[in-house]
C-alpha cells in the first residue's frame, strides 16, 4: 500500500520544498518588477492630412505619408477648401514615428500592433453630432522594410469599415471639442515588417454616408505594441518553465507507470493539467522572429484557454475525488463528473467561439470588429453571457462540493478521539496536508484576483523606495504566471505515488508513519487498489 | 573707439533683445518658401531666417536652427498663443490687440510686470509646448526626445521599454527655449519663469486618460493607458482661470548664506502662490484711454454688451464715457449643413441688430 508523497514527506522536507518554491515565486515576481518594462507600449500618432490629386481612387500603389522622399502635399482642415471634395483628403500616419533624430523602427520583438482611432470633433450648433451615427472608413494598409526606397510602400490590407460614434459634450460651445470615445482600429497578430503606413480616407458614395459626423478637427491613432523588453523577459520565463514542466511531467509519469495498477483519475487529470501547461509555455514566440505568424495572438488565446479549462476541470475532479460518497469499489472515472464539467466546457467553448468571430476574422482582416453590426453585437454579448453564467454555475458546483469535502472531515474529525494516538496523529496529518493544498490553491485564486484588483486601482508605477521602482504590471503578469507554473510544479510533485512502503522505514523522522500499517492492512477491499492514502481513510470511514 | 563702437553695438542688440519677444513670430509670416526648392537652399534660407530674427537670444536661435521644422513649429506656438488670448480677452478692456510694424507684436504693453503680461508669458509658453508636442505626434520634429522614463540599467532603447509622452519633450524645449531669455537675477526674469512654468503645468494637468484592453479574447487582463494632449482651448480656459485668481507678488532677497531671491505674496496674509497659479509684481495699466507710448489702444470705438453686468458690459467697457448705440443690418450664416471634409452649405439670413459701441 502507497500513498501520494505529500503524505509521506516529512515536515522539514515539506518545508524545505515550499521554502524553495516561495523563493521561485518571488524571484518570478521581482524579474516582471524590476528588469522588465511596462508589458505594452502606446504612441500617439497626430495624422497629417494629405491632397490626392489623382484621379484614379482606388489605386492602391499610390501611397500618401509626410516624412521621406516623395512626402504628400499637406492641407490644413481648419481652412474652408472648395477646390476639394471628400475624395482628395487622405489622413496618413506613419508609424513609428522619429525620435531623438534616428528614423526608429519596429522590432519583431514588439510581437503585435493594436490601432485605436481618436476623432477630435469641433462642436457646431449647426452641424451637431447626433447620436448613435456610424462613421464609414476608408483604411488602407501598407508596410516596408528597412532598405526599401521611401516610396516603395507595399499594400498589407485595405477594407472599408463602419464604426459607431460615441461622442458628448459638456458645455454645447461654440469650438470646443467633443469627448469622444476611442474606437478600435485594427489589430496586427505579427508585426513583421520594419514601417508601416495607414492611409484613411471617409468616403461619401451615398448621401448619407458619414453625413452626421460633425466637424473633424483631428484624426488620432494610437498604436498600441508589446514591449520589446517584456516580450525577451517573457520568452526567457517561458525557456525557463518550458523544459521543467516537461522534465517534472517525465519524472511523475515514470512513477506511475513503476506501479502494478493503472493511473487513477487524479493521476491523470494531473498529467492532462501539465501537458497543458507545457502547452501554454512553450515558447513558440521565437518562430515569430523569423517567420510572419499573424495568429499569435488568437493562438494565445486559446493556449490560455485550453489552460483555464484543465485547471478548472482538476479543481472539480480534486474535490469531488475527496468527497467519499461513491461506491468505494468502482473505479471513478470522467463520466462522473460530466454535468459539473459541462459548466466548463460550455464556458471554454462559447469563449472560443467569441474569439473565432473576432480575432479569427481578424487573420483574413485587421480591421474587422464584431462590435459594429447589431447582429454581430448580439451574438458577441450572448457568447459572453454564456460565458459568465457557466463561469458562475462551475464556482457553485465547485464551492458546495468543497464544502461538502470540509463538512466530511470534520464528521470524521469527530471520531478521532476514539482511535488509538498514533492512527490519529497519522489522520491528523492528512487533513492537514489536504487543508494546506486547499489553501495553497486558494492562496494563489487570491492572489491573482487581489493583484489584478490592484493594477486597477492603482495605475502606474510603485515606488517603494526612490531608487527601486516596481514596474506593478509587469510584475503582475509574471508573478502570476510563475505562480500557476510552481503552483502545477508542486502538484505533480507532491501528488506523485509515493515508494515508500509503510512498514519500511529508512527515516527515522518517519517512523511515526510505521504503525499505520497495522491500521489500513485490516480493510480488505483496498489491499490492491493503492489509492491514495487520504481517499483510503475517507473511505475507510464510510464503510464504518 | 573700436571699443566704444563696440560697446554701442551691444548695447543696440541689448535693447533689441528685451524689447521683442518670441511671440513676435506670430505677426510676420516669414516668406514661405516654394515647395520646388532645392534642399541645400531650403537649409540655408532656414539658417539665414532664423538669424534673421533679431529679438531671439542666442540660445533660442541655436534651437530654431534645430531642424527646418522649428521655425514653422514656433511660429504655429506664437499664433496660437496670440488667437488663444485674443479670444480670451474678447471681452476685456485690453483685448491682446497686436500691433503690426513694432519691436512687440502687443505693442509694449507687455512692459508692465502686470496679471496681463502674466497671463501672455503663461500662455505662450504653454502653447508652445503645445504645438511642440503636435509636431512630434506627426513625426514632424526628428528632434522629439525618447526618454522612456524606464530605470538607467535597461537599455535606452524604444525597442525595449517605449517612449515618454510627447508633451515631455513639448516641455522640455518650451523651458529650454522660453526660460532661455529670462534672467533669473532681475524681478521680472524670475516672475516670467515662475508664469512659463504654471503655463506649461496647465498643458500637463489637461491631459485626458485613455484606456484600452486587449488581454485574453479582448478581455482586461492587460489594459494599456496613454494621454491625449488637450485642445488649447481648455488650456487657455484655465489660466483664464488662474489670471483672474492671480497673486500680487513681490520679490524678497533672502541674505542668508547664498543669496536666494524669491517671490512671496505682497500681503503676508495671503495665500503663498503655488507653482501652478500665476504672480504678477505690478498693478495693470489703465487701459481705457489709448496711449501711444504704451502701445494701449483704449476701449473707444469697441463693441459692448448692453445687458451684461460683467466686463464685456458696456458700463465697465466704456470706463463710464458711455455708449452709442446704432442699428445695423445684421447677416449670418444659419441653417448651415456640413459636407465632409471641407464645405459648409449655409444660408444667409439677414436680420436689425442694435449694436452697441463705446465712445
Amino acid at each position: 500500500m502507497t500513498g501520494t508523497i505529500i503524505e509521506n514527506l516529512s515536515g522539514r522536507k515539506l518545508a524545505v520544498l515550499v521554502t524553495f518554491l516561495l523563493l521561485c515565486q518571488v524571484t518570478c515576481f521581482l524579474i516582471g518588477g524590476l528588469v522588465a518594462p511596462t508589458p505594452a507600449n502606446a504612441q500617439n500618432i497626430l495624422a497629417t492630412v494629405c491632397k490626392d490629386t489623382t484621379i484614379m481612387k482606388n489605386d492602391t500603389t499610390k501611397w500618401f505619408y509626410n516624412r521621406g522622399k516623395g512626402s504628400c502635399k499637406t492641407v490644413h482642415l481648419g481652412d474652408m477648401h472648395t477646390d476639394l471634395s471628400e475624395t482628395d483628403v487622405v489622413f496618413a500616419f506613419q508609424m513609428p514615428v522619429p525620435r531623438d533624430d534616428r528614423i526608429l523602427d519596429f522590432s519583431r520583438w514588439q510581437q503585435n500592433l493594436i490601432g485605436v482611432l481618436q476623432l477630435d470633433l469641433k462642436y457646431h450648433s449647426q452641424m451637431e453630432v447626433k447620436p448613435r451615427s456610424t462613421i464609414t472608413i476608408d483604411a488602407r494598409l501598407a508596410y516596408k522594410n528597412k532598405g526599401d526606397a521611401d516610396e516603395d510602400w507595399k499594400l498589407y490590407t485595405r477594407s472599408v469599415e463602419k464604426r459607431h460614434l460615441d461622442c458628448g459634450i459638456e458645455v454645447k460651445t461654440e469650438e470646443y471639442l467633443y469627448n469622444c470615445s476611442a474606437i478600435p482600429l485594427f489589430e496586427l497578430g505579427s508585426l513583421h515588417h520594419d514601417f508601416y503606413l495607414l492611409n484613411i480616407r471617409l468616403p461619401v458614395d451615398t448621401p448619407d454616408m458619414n453625413t452626421n459626423i460633425g466637424h473633424i478637427q483631428d484624426l488620432w491613432l494610437t498604436v498600441i505594441n508589446q514591449n520589446g523588453g517584456f516580450t525577451k523577459v517573457w520568452l526567457s520565463l517561458k525557456t525557463i518553465f518550458f523544459p521543467c514542466i516537461i522534465a517534472i511531467l517525465a519524472w511523475f509519469w515514470n512513477r506511475i507507470h513503476m506501479l502494478q495498477r493503472k493511473p487513477v483519475l487524479l493521476e491523470k487529470m494531473l498529467l492532462s493539467l501539465g501537458i497543458a501547461l507545457c502547452f501554454l509555455n512553450m515558447p513558440l514566440e521565437y518562430l515569430t522572429l523569423h517567420f510572419d505568424l499573424p495568429f499569435m495572438l488568437l493562438l494565445g488565446d486559446i493556449k490560455q484557454g485550453v489552460f483555464y479549462a484543465m485547471l478548472f476541470s482538476f479543481w472539480l475532479v480534486f474535490a469531488g475525488e475527496h468527497m467519499l460518497i461513491q461506491d468505494a469499489s468502482a473505479q471513478s472515472s470522467l463520466k462522473q463528473y460530466w454535468r459539473h464539467l459541462s459548466a466548463v466546457a460550455m464556458g471554454c467553448i462559447s469563449l472560443f467561439i467569441f474569439d473565432m468571430c473576432e480575432r479569427g476574422v481578424q487573420l483574413r482582416n485587421p480591421f474587422y470588429s464584431i462590435w459594429v453590426t447589431d447582429l454581430g453585437t448580439n451574438l458577441a454579448l450572448t457568447f459572453i453571457i454564456l460565458a459568465g453564467i457557466s463561469t458562475g454555475v462551475y464556482f457553485l458546483f465547485l464551492c458546495y462540493m468543497v464544502w461538502q469535502v470540509f463538512i466530511n472531515i470534520s464528521q470524521k474529525r469527530q471520531s478521532l478521539p476514539t482511535m488509538c494516538s498514533v492512527r490519529r496523529l497519522h489522520y491528523e496529518g492528512i487533513i492537514y496536508r489536504f487543508n494546506f493544498l486547499m489553501l495553497a490553491t486558494l492562496l494563489c485564486a487570491a492572489l491573482t484576483v487581489i493583484g489584478f484588483i490592484l493594477g486597477q486601482v492603482a495605475e502606474g508605477q510603485w515606488k517603494w523606495d526612490e531608487t527601486i521602482e516596481i514596474e506593478y504590471a509587469s510584475a503582475f503578469f509574471t508573478g502570476v504566471y510563475g505562480m500557476w507554473n510552481i503552483y502545477i510544479f508542486a502538484l505533480l510533485v507532491l501528488y506523485a505515488p509515493s515508494h515508500k512502503r509503510w512498514p519500511v522505514s529508512e527515516n527515522t523522522s518517519d517512523t511515526q508513519n510505521l504503525s499505520e500499517e497495522i491500521e489500513f492492512s485490516p480493510l480488505p477491499s483496498e489491499r490492491n487498489s493503492e489509492i491514495s492514502s487520504l481517499t483510503s481513510f475517507i473511505r475507510k470511514t464510510t464503510v464504518d | 573707439m573700436k571699443l566704444f563702437w563696440k560697446v554701442f553695438c551691444s548695447f543696440i542688440l541689448f535693447v533689441q533683445a528685451v524689447t521683442g519677444n518670441w511671440w513676435n513670430l506670430a505677426a510676420p509670416r516669414v516668406p514661405s518658401q516654394a515647395g520646388n526648392t532645392s534642399l541645400e537652399t531650403f537649409t540655408t534660407l532656414q539658417k539665414e531666417s532664423c538669424h534673421r530674427l533679431e529679438y531671439l537670444v542666442e540660445r533660442q536661435k541655436q534651437l530654431c536652427l534645430l531642424s527646418d521644422r522649428v521655425l514653422q513649429v514656433l511660429q504655429t506656438g506664437a499664433s496660437q498663443a496670440v488667437e488663444e488670448c485674443q479670444h480670451q480677452f474678447r471681452h476685456s478692456r485690453w483685448n491682446c490687440s497686436t500691433v503690426a510694424n513694432s519691436t512687440d507684436i502687443f505693442g509694449g504693453v507687455l512692459k508692465f510686470k502686470s496679471r496681463e503680461s502674466a497671463f501672455v508669458h503663461a500662455l505662450s509658453s504653454a502653447a508652445l509646448a503645445h504645438a511642440v508636442a503636435r509636431a512630434c505626434s506627426r513625426g514632424e520634429l526628428n528632434e522629439c526626445s525618447c526618454d522612456a522614463r524606464v530605470r538607467k540599467r535597461t537599455p535606452r532603447h524604444w525597442q525595449w521599454g517605449g517612449c515618454s509622452e510627447d508633451i515631455r519633450y513639448g516641455e522640455i524645449f518650451s523651458r529650454d527655449f522660453v526660460d532661455a531669455k529670462e534672467d533669473k537675477n532681475t524681478d521680472e526674469g524670475l516672475m516670467n519663469l515662475h508664469n512659463n512654468e504654471a503655463g506649461r503645468r496647465a498643458v500637463r494637468s489637461r491631459m485626458q486618460r485613455v484606456c484600452k484592453c486587449h488581454g485574453m479574447s479582448g478581455s482586461c487582463s492587460v489594459r494599456v493607458c496613454w494621454r491625449r494632449l488637450p485642445q488649447l482651448r481648455l488650456v487657455g480656459d484655465a489660466l483664464t482661470t488662474r489670471y483672474e485668481g492671480a497673486s500680487h507678488v513681490k520679490v524678497v532677497d533672502r541674505k542668508r548664506g547664498k543669496n536666494i531671491r524669491k517671490l512671496r505674496p505682497i500681503h503676508a496674509d495671503m495665500k503663498k502662490p503655488n507653482k501652478t497659479d500665476l504672480v504678477y509684481l505690478e498693478e495693470s495699466p489703465d487701459y481705457c484711454e489709448p496711449n501711444d507710448e504704451l502701445g494701449i489702444l483704449g476701449t473707444r470705438g469697441r463693441t459692448c454688451n448692453r445687458t451684461s453686468a460683467g466686463l464685456d458690459g458696456c458700463r465697465l467697457l466704456c470706463c463710464g464715457r458711455g455708449y452709442q448705440t446704432r442699428v445695423r443690418d445684421h447677416e449670418e450664416k444659419c441653417r448651415c449643413r456640413f459636407v465632409w471634409c471641407c464645405r459648409v452649405h449655409c444660408e444667409i439670413c439677414r436680420y436689425k441688430r442694435d449694436h452697441h459701441v463705446c465712445n
